[in-house]
C-alpha cells in the first residue's frame, strides 16, 4: 500500500471516527490521565526493580547510568535536571501535537529525573517499596495526563487550527520510508555477508510487496547467524 | 524466592506498561484529534512496516536482542521496549491473520489488550533471564539497527520535518527554521524546534495572532530558555565566544543542582 492511499484512508478513518470520538472511553479527552497513570506507574516502578534487584529500568544505559552515579554517591544532579528539562519540554510539545513522546517525559522525566529528586532529598520508600512506587508513578501520570488535557483546552480545542499537525503526520510518516534503505546502507557496512543478506531480504520483501524494513532486518539476521561479526 | 518476587512484580509491571502504550500508540493514529501517546518515530515505523505482520515482528525481534542485552549487561531495558518492541509485537499479534491496520493497529481497546499480554511477556522475559543471549544476534542489533536508527533520529527525521516546515508556508518555514535550528543547538535535534515552529506558523495561518498563538509562542520560548540553562547550553555559549562565566550564573546553576564546570 502506497503512503499515499495510506494516508487518505487514514483521514477517511478519522472522519469517521471523529463523531464519537470525544464519547468512546479509548479515545476520550478524559481517558487520557488515566492511560498515562497506568504507563507512567509501571515505568515507575520499573525504577523501584533497577533500585531494589538493578534490573528493569525503563531506560538507555547512558541514562540509567547518571542514575546510577547519583546512588552511588556523586549526587543526583545531572540526573534530576537532565530529567525535568525533558519533561517539561515533552508536556509542552506533546500536548500541542498530539503525541505525548513518552521517551522523554515518562521515561526519563519520570523514570529518571523524579527519582533522582526524591533521592536527592532523602526520600528513598517510594523506590524502596514495590507498592507505594506503583502508586507513586501512577499520582504523577495523573497529573502530566491533566496537565495536557488542560494546555489542549486552552489552546488546539479553542480554536479552530489544527496547527499543521497534518504536515507533522505527513513527515513522520515519510521518515519512516526511510527506515528500509538505511537498515540496508548499515547492513552493508557492517560486513560483506550481512549486506549481501539484507539485500537479498529487502528485495524478496520488494517483490513480495512486503515493507522493504522487515526483510532487511531478516536477511541481516541469518546471514549474521552464519557469518558472525564481532563487537569490536 | 527473590526469583518469584521479581516475576511477580515484572507481570504487573508488564501489564501496566503494555496496557498505556498500546493504547497510546493506536491513538497516536488519530491524533491531533485525539491525545495519543509514543514519539513521531515510533508513529513512522508503525507506519513503514506498513500492517504488515511478519515485518512488525521482525522490526521489534532486532531491538528486542538489543535490549535483552543491555538488560543483562547494565539493568537497562533501553527506552526501545517501550518505543518499538512492545507496540510492533502488538501490532503484529493483532495483525497476523492479514487483518487491516485500521480495524487492528488503530484501535487503542485491541491495542491496549495485545500490548498488555506483550508487555508481561517481555518484561517478565527480560527481568528473568540472566544468561547472556547469542553474541552474534546481539551483535547485529548493535551494528545495524542501532546505527540505522540514529540515522533516522538525525539527520533524516529533521531533514524531512524541516523540508516539510518550508513547503508548509512561509510563517511555518520560518519558524520551523529559527526553532529548529535553536532546538539542534540546544536539545542536540532539531525536531521537536521544527515541530513546534510548524505549530506556530500554521497556527498563525490559520487564525491570526490571536490569544492562543500569542500564549504558545511565549511558552515556546520560554521552554527554549529554561531547557538551555538547565542543559548548561548558556555557559557552553559563554565559553565558545571565550568569554568568563560569572560566579553568579556558576551559583545559580549550582543552586538548581547541576554542576557546571
Amino acid at each position: 500500500m502506497s503512503s499515499q492511499t495510506a494516508r487518505v484512508m487514514d483521514q477517511e478513518i478519522n472522519k469517521k471516527a471523529e463523531i464519537d470520538l470525544s464519547k468512546n472511553f479509548w479515545y476520550a479527552d478524559w481517558s487520557f490521565p488515566i492511560l498515562v497513570a497506568l504507563l507512567s506507574s509501571g515505568i515507575f516502578a520499573g525504577t523501584h526493580m533497577y533500585y531494589v534487584y538493578k534490573i528493569g529500568a525503563f531506560n538507555d544505559v547512558a541514562i540509567v547510568a547518571m542514575l546510577e552515579a547519583g546512588i552511588q554517591g556523586a549526587g543526583y544532579g545531572a540526573a534530576a535536571a537532565f530529567g525535568a528539562s525533558f519533561l517539561f519540554a515533552r508536556i509542552l510539545e506533546g500536548s500541542l501535537v498530539g503525541i505525548l513522546d513518552i521517551g522523554g517525559s515518562l521515561q526519563t522525566g519520570i523514570g529518571i529525573g523524579v527519582p533522582a529528586l526524591l533521592l536527592a532529598s532523602g526520600i528513598t520508600a517510594p523506590l524502596e517499596n514495590f507498592v507505594l512506587s506503583l502508586i507513586t508513578g501512577a499520582l504523577l501520570g495523573v497529573i502530566v495526563g491533566y496537565v495536557i488535557i488542560g494546555i489542549r483546552k486552552f489552546t488546539v480545542n479553542q480554536s479552530n487550527s489544527t496547527f499543521g499537525a497534518d504536515i507533522m503526520m505527513g513527515a513522520g510518516n515519510t521518515s519512516g520510508r526511510f527506515l528500509g534503505p538505511l537498515i540496508v546502507i548499515s547492513a552493508a557496512s557492517a560486513s560483506i555477508p550481512i549486506g549481501i543478506g539484507s539485500i537479498i531480504g529487502a528485495a524478496i520483501f520488494y517483490v513480495w510487496k512486503k515493507p522493504v524494513a522487515g526483510g532487511a532486518i531478516l536477511g541481516a539476521m541469518i546471514f549474521g547467524a552464519i557469518f558472525p561479526i564481532s563487537l569490536e | 524466592m527473590e526469583v518469584l518476587e521479581i516475576a511477580i512484580k515484572s507481570i504487573i509491571i508488564g501489564a501496566l506498561v503494555g496496557v498505556g502504550v498500546g493504547a497510546g500508540a493506536a491513538r497516536m493514529f488519530h491524533a491531533p484529534k485525539v491525545q495519543g501517546m509514543g514519539a513521531f518515530r515510533t508513529l513512522g515505523e508503525l507506519n513503514a512496516c506498513a500492517g504488515d505482520a511478519a515485518s512488525h515482528f521482525s522490526f521489534g525481534l532486532g531491538f528486542f536482542f538489543n535490549a535483552w542485552a543491555s538488560s543483562v549487561g547494565a539493568g537497562a531495558f533501553t527506552q526501545d521496549v517501550d518505543h518499538r518492541i512492545i507496540p510492533n509485537w502488538a501490532a503484529s499479534v493483532l495483525m497476523r491473520k492479514g487483518k487491516r491496520p485500521e480495524d487492528t493497529l488503530h484501535n487503542p481497546k485491541k491495542m491496549a489488550i495485545a500490548g498488555g499480554i506483550m508487555g508481561v511477556i517481555v518484561v517478565a522475559f527480560l527481568n528473568l533471564t540472566a544468561s547472556a543471549i547469542p553474541e552474534s544476534l546481539q551483535a547485529i542489533a548493535i551494528k545495524v539497527l542501532v546505527p540505522a536508527a540514529n540515522l533516522l533520529i538525525n539527520p533524516v527525521m529533521p531533514v524531512i520535518f524541516w523540508l516539510a516546515a518550508l513547503d508548509a508556508g512561509k510563517r511555518s518555514g520560518f519558524w520551523g527554521t529559527i526553532f529548529g535550528g535553536a532546538a539542534h543547538l540546544i536539545m542536540g535535534n532539531a525536531v521537536p524546534g521544527v515541530v513546534l515552529g510548524i505549530l506556530i506558523g500554521k497556527g498563525v495561518d490559520d487564525s491570526g495572532w490571536n490569544r492562543v498563538t500569542k500564549t504558545l509562542i511565549t511558552s515556546v520560548i520560554l521552554l527554549f530558555v529554561l531547557s538551555a540553562f538547565f542543559r548548561g547550553f548558556d555557559v557552553r555559549l559563554l565559553e565558545s565566544m571565550y568569554l568568563n562565566t560569572p560566579e553568579w550564573l556558576k551559583d545559580l546553576h549550582k543552586l538548581i543542582g547541576l554542576e557546571v564546570k
